[in-house]
């Protein structure tokens, strides 16, 4: 076997510096054998990727209906839609009656000795049970900074969000909803 | 949006060059990964996850400020370990009976064509079922079009172990196959 033999598959990738490479070439044109074991070499590599690519060509995929592209892409138009056609959300005003009932919390747990309440403030369930705060859907808007909420870079340029948080009437958070 | 509500504007100048970078290794990767994938034994929605999977993790990876070189040796390195992660599929390929559709393909130019095309792939086959496993995956990385110093990262071989491994492949195939 020629002393070369062993170097043609790297110089034929070209892997060899180049120096050792020039020595190769100049070998193999002088040498039959050589260039009958770089054609051979050759053929083989062209041969392997044409079989992976016959390989990735034939691999199955998962068969889907031939309806299923349409649905799955109706289903995004409308997803879609249901996301900026939504009505934007406007400023939920703090009930009244929530307002009064905090004020009348804060007469309630006040020393009554020291400040009566003004009947004003106090809030009778048998005689105004419309304005039952308790009954009352309480909700808050709040605007929480993005960085506060996603990592840095997560959110794109322009895009703003509107937190509504829901509270309960014992005080404690109910739900948070974030809107675009 | 309520008039106290703060507007969330941000720049994302390092977002998007990032993205950009990801976007054009996805096209010009994507293929040349599934095509090892599914040479090593995945099925084409397997590999799909997979190339899913790594090019989710090369966004974390360029966003976490990651290296950039040998970015092509990373993914494929990536999707190399996941893909040995699935080894039932890694080892369906070589270990168990060929079933490759060959008379499926595309015709060729004339009948006698596509006959001795499909041939040579199935005797291909069965050579490279006959190589160990680093030889198969050394060949099917170079056909992929990787240097041999980005196959020997995939792998975690020296990279003059992948000389050695992919002269010595391709001449069991050459000897086999006769092609």
């Amino acid at each position: 076997m020629c002393d070369f033999s062993g170097k043609l598959i790297a110089w034929m990738d070209r892997e060899l510096a180049d120096d050792e490479a020039a020595a190769v070439e100049r070998h193999v044109q002088g040498c039959a054998e050589c260039r009958s074991q770089v054609d051979a070499f050759e053929d083989m590599s062209r041969a392997l990727v044409s079989y992976c690519d016959a390989v990735a060509e034939l691999t199955p995929r998962c068969s889907l209906p031939h309806w299923a592209p349409m649905i799955s892409g109706a289903a995004a138009v409308l997803a879609l839609l249901l996301v900026f056609l939504q009505p934007s959300v406007k400023p939920v005003p703090v009930p009244l009656q929530v307002v009064q009932a905090q004020q009348a919390i804060s007469l309630q747990t006040a020393p009554r000795a020291a400040r009566p309440a003004h009947p004003r403030h106090a809030i009778s369930r048998k005689q105004t049970p419309s304005t039952n705060w308790e009954l009352a859907e309480p909700a808050i808007q709040i605007a929480i900074p993005a960085e506060a909420i996603f990592p840095p870079g997560a959110v794109p340029e322009g895009v703003n969000f509107v937190a509504e948080l829901s509270i309960a009437a014992d005080g404690s958070a109910q739900g948070l909803r974030l809107q675009p | 949006m309520s008039g106290d509500s703060l507007p969330l504007i941000l720049p994302l100048p390092r977002f998007v060059t990032e993205s950009c970078e990801a976007t054009t290794l996805y096209r010009e990767l994507r293929q040349p990964l599934l095509r090892y994938l599914i040479c090593l034994g995945l099925s084409a929605d397997e590999a799909q996850d997979v190339v899913q999977d790594a090019f989710l993790m090369l966004h974390k990876h360029l966003a976490a400020g990651g290296s950039q070189e040998n970015i092509r040796a990373w993914l494929f390195r990536v999707a190399h370990n996941r893909a040995r992660n699935r080894q039932q599929s890694y080892d369906r390929r070589f270990c168990a009976p060929l079933d490759s559709d060959f008379d499926s393909m595309a015709d060729e130019a004339t009948p006698e064509q596509a006959v001795l095309e499909k041939e040579k792939f199935r005797r291909l086959e069965e050579a490279i079922c006959l190589l160990d496993q680093p030889e198969r995956e050394c060949l099917l990385l170079r056909a992929g079009g990787l240097r041999y110093r980005e196959i020997g990262e995939v792998l975690g071989i020296p990279t003059s172990t992948v000389g050695d491994t992919v002269d010595r492949a391709i001449r069991k195939l050459v000897e086999k196959c006769h092609v």
